[in-house]
């Protein structure tokens, strides 16, 4: 049923779409035509490339119905927690309640994008003050006041003290609007001084020892403000359980990464890699789901990379990609200039390590935390980054400076240098806004660049 | 020659004694200065260190990089602490190391104070400053010495504080940078029978740079009066004073109370304390106007600017500062301000 793998747009999913049908594919029942989305307001499909495969319309259709999923859940008596800026832990905890639902609102940073700008909610975020100096995250603040992107959570939850000062700026507004934050502190990651007790956390940084218990006595405030909502006791017991089912998501998305960032021939474009390591920070609100989602894509890379398949020429140039875009539309024009993505660090990469099974929970979630990339140096995520390049045999970096980003207006410089040190590979810093056509043509020469650079070097 | 008051009850020219800077005002200088050391909180002057650190200048707060680029040509210092309260400032210090050859001390200030977490930990770093003072040579004040030099900085302090409405807006801006500079509160120049006269404001914001001390008389030739100096340069940033009959008791908590219990900011989680304060302070000095001084690429003070309008009883009048000295718009817009106000 899948075909040739292609990368086709959205007027020929429509056909193909139809194809698939009549051949008997069968569907989640929030299955259909991609084609629908652009007719609720996602006017952005409409220039995007797509995988071609029925596993990545499922993940398509599976990201683009999140918020139907989220009323469901109210509807069923679900509470529902807003969990802001932590990208990936305490929605392990949330969902170890079976009552409870997580995500995060600061994803409604793509919906500009994906709007096309067409929702207003960074109008509505002007009106607020929090003009386009911001992280396009304020985009959250007009979902919220519109109430028309995700319904108002029972309870919302947020990381200060290490993280971007956007973010924090942003959640203070909201709170500043009458909604009420739950705040927890993560102190910024640093060495062990020589007489402390040091962790290895999950991704190979390390920490005090100190810092791991204070980071669980936060985590311990957090797990009290959930049980509140949820009605119910959060035991270890069944923390262990989220964490062992968090673990069978994450194991995928590394193998996915792996299977995706190490074949010959690209099986999978790059669009689709990033929405499917996406659904690693809260499980797109469905973490069952998110698991069948995962394995028809590993399904399907499998078989094209038995297959020696792909969806790019074999000459693409192997392309290290550094923090989320604003604008979807960027990751097809890498693979229009003749790139393809071999290693990523979208801002998670904590969310896709496995949490230690063989830890108590809390402990264990608090180095998860703690793991986050965006809490410790620079020079540190240079150092995963510079990893996963050799792994992957990246053979150049693009850092996307995410608009208004507080820590985008130094660590690009720090990535890049110790980078460029190790290895020599080229670094292209680039900015993509919610909405880059203006920009293309600047951007697809700045990346056209770097590909004609790698080529040039090949021949060396 | 200028001494300063350290540990073990002694005195110690200033000169042979190790210099850390700083500029957060989390940071005690009692603390590095129990420790026999000289706390300098750096006012960073754009115009004098200019071009240290290059790379691009987009969305790098000019605070930063004039802080960075003064401590990367400082020869004067031994150390350098940053701190947590600001996303960029963490970041700088990251900068600062790979470009000179100081010792760099991050410290975490927590954003959220409602817990005794947050409390624990600010001591905590507190504690861990202590030890790398230590490893610069500094010495490991006994309670008894650090109770000595919170004394001497309260008493200091006092007289700081009571300057206030003797002398003009800037002068005393200058008499708090003089004393976070090196200690010491001269008076003896001081304006003599200052009048305090026109429309009483308050400056809100972020902290000064050095050229940016010119704001104060501006506002003054427009017709105001900077009554209220809530910059994270002026008094707002003082700690509170410490109850010396019970300093001898756990002087250190007394000092982490007085700074992380007490120094409202818009930084903290939430940061209502920071508006509670400023009603307290606006009311008793009838303050008539807001003016709320950021720096571009600031997030933490910009996202304020709206909140502040909603909720101040008063105009606000929000001013962008860059590494440059006032221009004539924005001496404008103030002038303007004062105009409406009057």
């Amino acid at each position: 049923m899948s075909g040739v793998p292609a990368r086709i747009t959205l007027a020929e999913w429509d056909e193909r779409y139809t194809e698939l049908s009549a051949g008997g594919m069968e569907e989640p029942t929030y299955g259909g035509p991609l084609r629908r989305h652009v007719e609720d307001g996602d006017l952005r499909l409409v220039t995007l490339r797509y995988d071609n495969s029925p596993a990545s319309l499922r993940l398509w259709n599976f990201l683009l119905t999140e918020e139907d999923r989220l009323h469901q859940a109210r509807t069923l008596g679900k509470k529902i927690v807003g969990t802001m800026k932590d990208l990936g832990t305490v929605p392990v905890m949330a969902y170890s309640l079976a009552n409870l639902v997580a995500f995060y609102p600061d994803g409604a940073w793509w919906i500009p994008c994906l709007m096309e700008l067409s929702a207003g909610l960074l109008g509505v975020a002007d009106s607020l003050g929090i003009d386009e100096s911001f992280c396009p995250v304020r985009a959250m603040l007009g979902a919220f006041l519109t109430g028309a992107h995700f319904p108002i959570p029972d309870l919302l939850i947020c990381s200060v003290g290490a993280t971007c000062d956007d973010f924090s700026a942003i959640a203070q507004r909201l709170n500043g609007l009458g909604y009420p934050i739950m705040w927890w502190e993560i102190p910024a990651r640093r060495q062990p001084e020589p007489d402390e007790e040091a962790v290895e956390l999950p991704g190979g940084f390390t920490a005090p020892q100190s810092q791991v218990t204070f980071v669980q006595s936060e985590l311990e405030r957090v797990r009290h403000a959930l049980e509140t909502v949820a009605g119910r006791r959060l035991d270890d017991r069944a923390l262990s359980a989220g964490i062992k089912a968090a673990n069978r998501v994450r194991r995928r998305l590394t193998e996915l990464r792996r299977l995706v960032f190490t074949a010959e021939t690209c099986p999978l474009p790059a669009l689709e890699m990033l929405i499917a390591e996406m659904l690693a920070i809260h499980f797109c609100s469905d973490r069952e789901e998110t698991i069948a989602v995962l394995d028809d894509l590993l399904a399907e890379v499998r078989s094209r990379v038995e297959r020696h398949d792909g969806v790019l020429s074999k000459d693409a140039v192997r392309v290290f990609w550094v923090n989320p875009v604003a604008d979807l539309r960027a990751m097809n024009l890498l693979e229009e200039c003749g790139g393809r993505v071999c290693g990523s660090e979208y801002l998670f990469c904590h969310a896709i390590d496995e949490i230690p099974e063989d830890l108590p929970p809390m402990d264990a979630l608090a180095r998860m935390a703690l793991a986050d990339p965006m809490v410790g140096p620079a020079a540190d995520r240079a150092e995963r980054i510079w990893y996963d390049i050799r792994r992957f045999r990246a053979e150049a970096l693009v850092i996307s400076r995410i608009p208004g980003a507080s820590h985008c207006a130094t660590e690009g410089m720090i990535i890049g240098d110790i980078v460029r040190s190790r290895r020599g590979i080229p670094v292209l810093e680039i900015e993509v806004p919610p909405v880059c056509d203006s920009m293309e043509s600047t951007l697809r020469t700045r990346i056209e660049a770097l590909i004609e650079t790698v080529i040039e070097r090949r021949k060396r | 020659m200028r001494r300063w008051a350290v540990a073990h009850g002694g005195e110690r020219d200033i000169a042979v004694m190790k210099t850390v800077v700083y500029s957060c005002p989390f940071v005690p200088a009692e603390w590095i200065a129990a420790h026999g050391m000289h706390p300098r909180r750096i006012v960073p002057d754009a115009a004098q260190n200019g071009a240290t650190l290059t790379g691009p200048a987009i969305g790098i707060c000019p605070y930063a990089r004039a802080f960075a680029n003064d401590v990367c040509a400082e020869t004067a210092a031994d150390a350098v602490v940053l701190t947590t309260v600001c996303d960029q400032m963490r970041r700088a210090s990251e900068l600062i190391a790979r470009n000179c050859d100081l010792p760099v001390f991050l410290m975490h200030v927590p954003s959220t104070w409602q817990t005794v977490g947050a409390h624990e930990l600010y001591m905590s770093e507190l504690e861990r400053l202590g030890r790398f003072l230590v490893r610069l040579e500094g010495r490991a004040p006994a309670p008894d010495d650090l109770a000595e030099v919170m004394r001497d900085y309260g008493a200091r302090r006092w007289d700081l504080r009571s300057a206030r409405g003797t002398v003009s807006p800037g002068r005393y801006a200058e008499l708090i940078a003089r004393f976070h500079q090196d200690g010491t509160v001269d008076l003896a120049d001081s304006d003599s029978g200052y009048l305090a006269s026109g429309v009483p404001l308050a400056l809100v914001g972020g902290p000064l740079m050095r050229h940016h001390f010119a704001l104060f008389d501006l506002v003054e030739s427009a017709g105001g009066h900077v009554v209220l100096d809530g910059t994270s340069t002026g008094e707002r940033t003082m700690p509170a004073r410490f109850d010396t009959r019970q300093l001898a008791d756990a002087p250190l908590v007394m000092l982490a109370d007085a700074y992380f219990g007490a120094i409202p900011d818009a930084f903290r989680r939430p940061n209502s304390d920071l508006y509670e304060w400023l009603k307290t302070e606006m009311t008793e000095r009838a303050v008539r106007g807001i003016i709320l001084w950021r720096h571009v690429w600031c997030d933490t003070w910009h996202a304020e600017v709206e909140r502040m309008r909603e909720w101040a009883p008063v105009p606000v009048l929000a001013v962008d500062a860059d590494e440059q000295p006032i221009d004539r718009q924005t001496a404008s817009r103030i002038q303007s301000f004062v105009e409406v106000l009057r």
